[in-house]
């Protein structure tokens, strides 16, 4: 989970991509999955989506994410699952009775959904993994004309998020050394539970954000007009890459 | 270079000032240490020196600080970031980058300064600073030690004739705070860099400065070359503040009245101190 | 009190190994552990609170086996006071803070109000009971800490880097503090990369280096110990490199700290002086 969002230096073709390349690639992986509204050709583009993170070098970071994600699709699965009752039967979630009828629409609309789900959101790790923050705010700021301050401050807080979960666990072990329990079934004894975590968090949050702010003052941050030391070209390779996207996406359209 | 005349400052809904009617002047090439007990003011003078003060952080402020002839009231902490590089204690909320690269050109893309300028300064700045091996490197591969000392690079990213430290070597290791102590009598001795750091280690200021300023309570109280302020004893044990061992012992002599020589820094001085005063015995 | 055997860690991603370790500490002792950064001393004191289980090896506190005991309950035989009391303070009087620990335990409202007043006292914060603690100065909140695990009435006391970040006469205070309680029996150790501090405090003293031990003994024969010391980027302290140029004379033989030597300096020279020399 913490890692989720960091980047991880490798030197693969996909880092190598430009970013507007790859959050192409999220848009056109979104696109195909919709397009499709069968369970195995969407799970094809999951399969893709895994192994360009294997070709990558990040599969063993990425790989937590997605398992959270199947679980989760898990949940949707069985929620919906049992609302489709048309097509044929093919069995009964509890045996010899006539409650949870799955039916084979059912699990079809069901598995589009998850892998759907799946799909699209695990571009996102891979996105953020083999794009460098920097890279991504300079593509945010010159083609997609978002104000710098904006781009910067969502980056930030993205990069912050590792360091903000570092602080969560010495806060969680210092209170735990303290004789602090947290287990508790209680949900709403949960939410008291939290206090103690969250306050150090949130003063720390806090003071940490003012020594940043004192620190980019200094520096000069948001005088005036700007220049970017990145230059992040389109390479032969980006117009591949696309090409093989948007013929995929075209062949998709008419299947 | 620096010039401060009667600077007092005052933080918003605080009653006692900060800075108290503070008046410094320090020369081109200085090494110049500040020290003092919590509460001293030591913080608020580096930030009256980058320009973060007034404009950044608000209340009232009196008197008047030039860095490099540049009034700090007339002229945004951007102008003044020319000038004076800051490198502060937490090495985590300065960083803003995941490259080293893209730290050290952060302060240059601000200052909206041309690509190619940019470059030459990041490689400029990593060899002023030793760690030129480190250009690749990713931020959050980095030790404290290293981190630093990208913050001191980033901060001299944009040439300027001052660096202002405030604690750098707070969260380090002895051997951390050696390396970032050494880097800056490097940038000091080879590049002309004047110096303001503030620091709690005594012992270390007393081996790199030249020049030691005591504050306590928003006050100057001490102010000239190391070694007679490390002389002044009562005063540093009365507002406490340490002295590198060997100081109080020849505090303690003195008080005695078992030495009257100067007093030592380092082990070696110390040894001549001591075989004085054993030598004594003889008489 | 402490007993360490053949404690082995490894983290996750492998890093950080703590390898084979075999310590033993006493009541009462004072103990240091010393060594780089990197060497593996946060390891080792997450391994004594159950923070961390090991590896290879167990780690009993006062008999107590760290791997099979929860964290919340080794916490009443040992305290850790962290290097940033911001991190734990979360309430709004210095009082709850205090009492914070103690309320896990199912003691008596009216007996947690006693011990906390004593916790309070012994840090010299028994004034400030209602006061707001993040009203107060940093020093006066690393009390604040130092109370709330005082109040556990734990045997041993573990320091993490208790100079570190404090000016001087702030973290002189917590090592008074500290001091008087090991008088009065409590075990301490402690971690530091702060000689002078090892010098002024500890009675015993063990380095690490890459995960392994590689000096363990009193204060007296580690600080002799200068080529393992070097490697680990420690240098010893001032008083001792002064008192070893004159042991070849006989002087100062068992001093660690200037005011020692002062005192044998002073006894040497007869009491004769005590007018200015001219």
């Amino acid at each position: 989970m913490p890692a989720m969002i960091e980047y991880i230096q490798k030197d693969s073709f996909f880092h190598g991509l430009h970013p507007i390349t790859k959050i192409l690639w999220t848009f056109g992986v979104l696109i195909m999955s919709f397009l499709f509204s069968t369970p195995l050709p969407i799970f094809v583009i999951l399969l893709s989506n895994i192994l360009i993170a294997v070709a990558a070098g990040i599969i063993k970071q990425v790989f937590p994410a997605i398992k959270a994600l199947f679980l989760f699709s898990l949940l949707l699965i069985a929620f919906q699952i049992f609302f489709v009752t048309e097509g044929k039967t093919l069995f009964y979630a509890i045996p010899f009775t006539n409650i949870g009828k799955v039916t084979d629409i059912g699990l079809s609309l069901s598995l589009v959904m998850s892998f759907r789900m799946v799909a699209t959101v695990s571009t996102i790790p891979i996105l953020m993994m083999t794009t460098p923050m920097t890279d991504m705010v300079v593509v945010l700021v010159e083609k997609l004309k978002i104000p710098f301050k904006f781009a910067f401050m969502f980056i930030t807080a993205l990069r912050f998020i590792p360091t903000l979960l570092g602080e969560v666990e010495q806060i969680m072990q210092a209170q735990m050394s303290r004789g602090y329990n947290s287990d508790t079934k209680n949900p709403f004894k949960k939410i008291i539970i939290i206090i103690p975590l969250a306050i150090p968090l949130l003063v720390s949050s806090i003071k940490k954000t003012e020594k940043m702010a004192i620190s980019m003052e200094a520096r000069g941050f948001a005088s005036g007009p700007r220049s970017y030391y990145r230059k992040i070209m389109m390479k032969k390779a980006d117009y591949a890459a696309l090409f093989v996207l948007i013929a995929a996406i075209f062949l998709t359209a008419i299947v | 270079m620096i010039s401060i005349k009667g600077l007092s400052f005052i933080y918003n809904d605080t009653k006692e000032p900060a800075l108290n009617n503070i008046n410094i002047d320090i020369n081109e090439g200085e090494f110049v240490g500040i020290a003092g007990p919590t509460g001293a003011g030591k913080s608020t003078l580096t930030l009256c020196l980058n320009g973060v003060i007034p404009h950044f952080l608000h209340g009232d402020f009196y008197g008047e600080v030039k860095v490099d002839g540049k009034d700090t009231v007339d002229n945004g902490c951007a102008k003044i970031a020319y000038s004076v590089g800051s490198v502060f204690q937490d090495p985590e909320a300065q960083i803003v980058s995941t490259r080293v690269e893209d730290e050290i050109a952060f302060g240059l893309e601000n200052l909206n300064i041309p690509r190619i300028e940019i470059a030459e300064r990041i490689k400029e700045s990593l060899e002023m600073t030793g760690i030129s091996e480190l250009r690749d490197y990713s931020t959050s591969q980095l030790s404290g030690g290293q981190k630093q000392r990208v913050a001191i690079a980033s901060a001299i990213a944009l040439r300027p004739k001052i660096l202002v430290l405030d604690e750098p070597t707070s969260e380090l290791d002895p051997k951390g705070s050696l390396d970032i102590f050494d880097t800056l009598q490097r940038l000091n001795r080879e590049y002309n860099i004047t110096i303001v750091v503030v620091e709690q280690k005594i012992q270390l200021l007393s081996e790199y400065c030249s020049r030691l300023v005591i504050m306590e309570k928003g006050n100057i109280l001490l102010d000239g070359e190391t070694r007679s302020v490390l002389a002044d004893q009562e005063t540093l044990q009365r507002i406490g503040v340490s002295a590198p061992p060997v100081t109080r012992l020849a505090y303690m002599l003195k008080k005695e009245g078992l030495y009257q020589g100067g007093f030592p820094i380092n082990v070696e001085e110390a040894y001549l101190m001591v075989s004085k005063v054993l030598s004594e015995k003889s008489r | 009190m402490i007993r360490i055997n053949n404690l082995s860690y490894r983290y996750k991603n492998g890093n950080n190994v703590l390898k084979n370790l075999n310590i033993s500490i006493k009541s009462g002792e004072f103990a240091a552990i010393i060594g780089q950064n990197g060497a593996g001393k946060t390891t080792l004191l997450k391994n004594l609170n159950g923070l961390l289980k090991p590896t290879n090896g167990h780690v009993l506190i006062c008999g107590l086996d760290t791997s099979k005991t929860k964290t919340s309950v080794l916490a009443r035989k040992i305290g850790f006071l962290f290097q940033n009391p911001d991190h734990q303070i979360f309430c709004s009087t210095v009082f709850d803070e205090i009492a914070f620990g103690l309320k896990n335990t199912g003691i008596s409202p009216n007996e947690i109000e006693s011990m906390v007043y004593n916790a309070a006292k012994k840090v010299g914060l028994e004034s400030y009971l209602k006061h707001d603690p993040f009203s107060l100065s940093k020093g006066q909140r690393q009390r604040v800490a130092l109370a709330s695990v005082l109040a556990m009435e734990t045997d041993i006391l573990v320091l993490d880097e208790p100079t570190t970040g404090q000016d001087y006469s702030e973290g002189l205070e917590i090592m008074e503090i500290v001091k008087e309680l090991n008088k009065h029996g409590k075990t301490i150790v402690m971690v530091t990369h702060d000689m002078e501090l090892v010098a002024q405090y500890a009675k015993r003293v063990i380095v690490l280096m890459k995960g392994t031990v590689i000096e363990d003994g009193t204060t007296e024969e580690v600080l002799s110990k200068e080529k393992s010391l070097a490697q680990s980027n420690l240098k010893p302290p001032q008083a001792y490199l002064l008192a070893k140029k004159f042991q070849k004379q006989g002087f100062f033989k068992n001093t660690y700290t200037v005011e020692d030597m002062f005192e044998e300096i002073i006894s040497y020279l007869g009491g004769e002086q005590n007018a200015c020399n001219d």
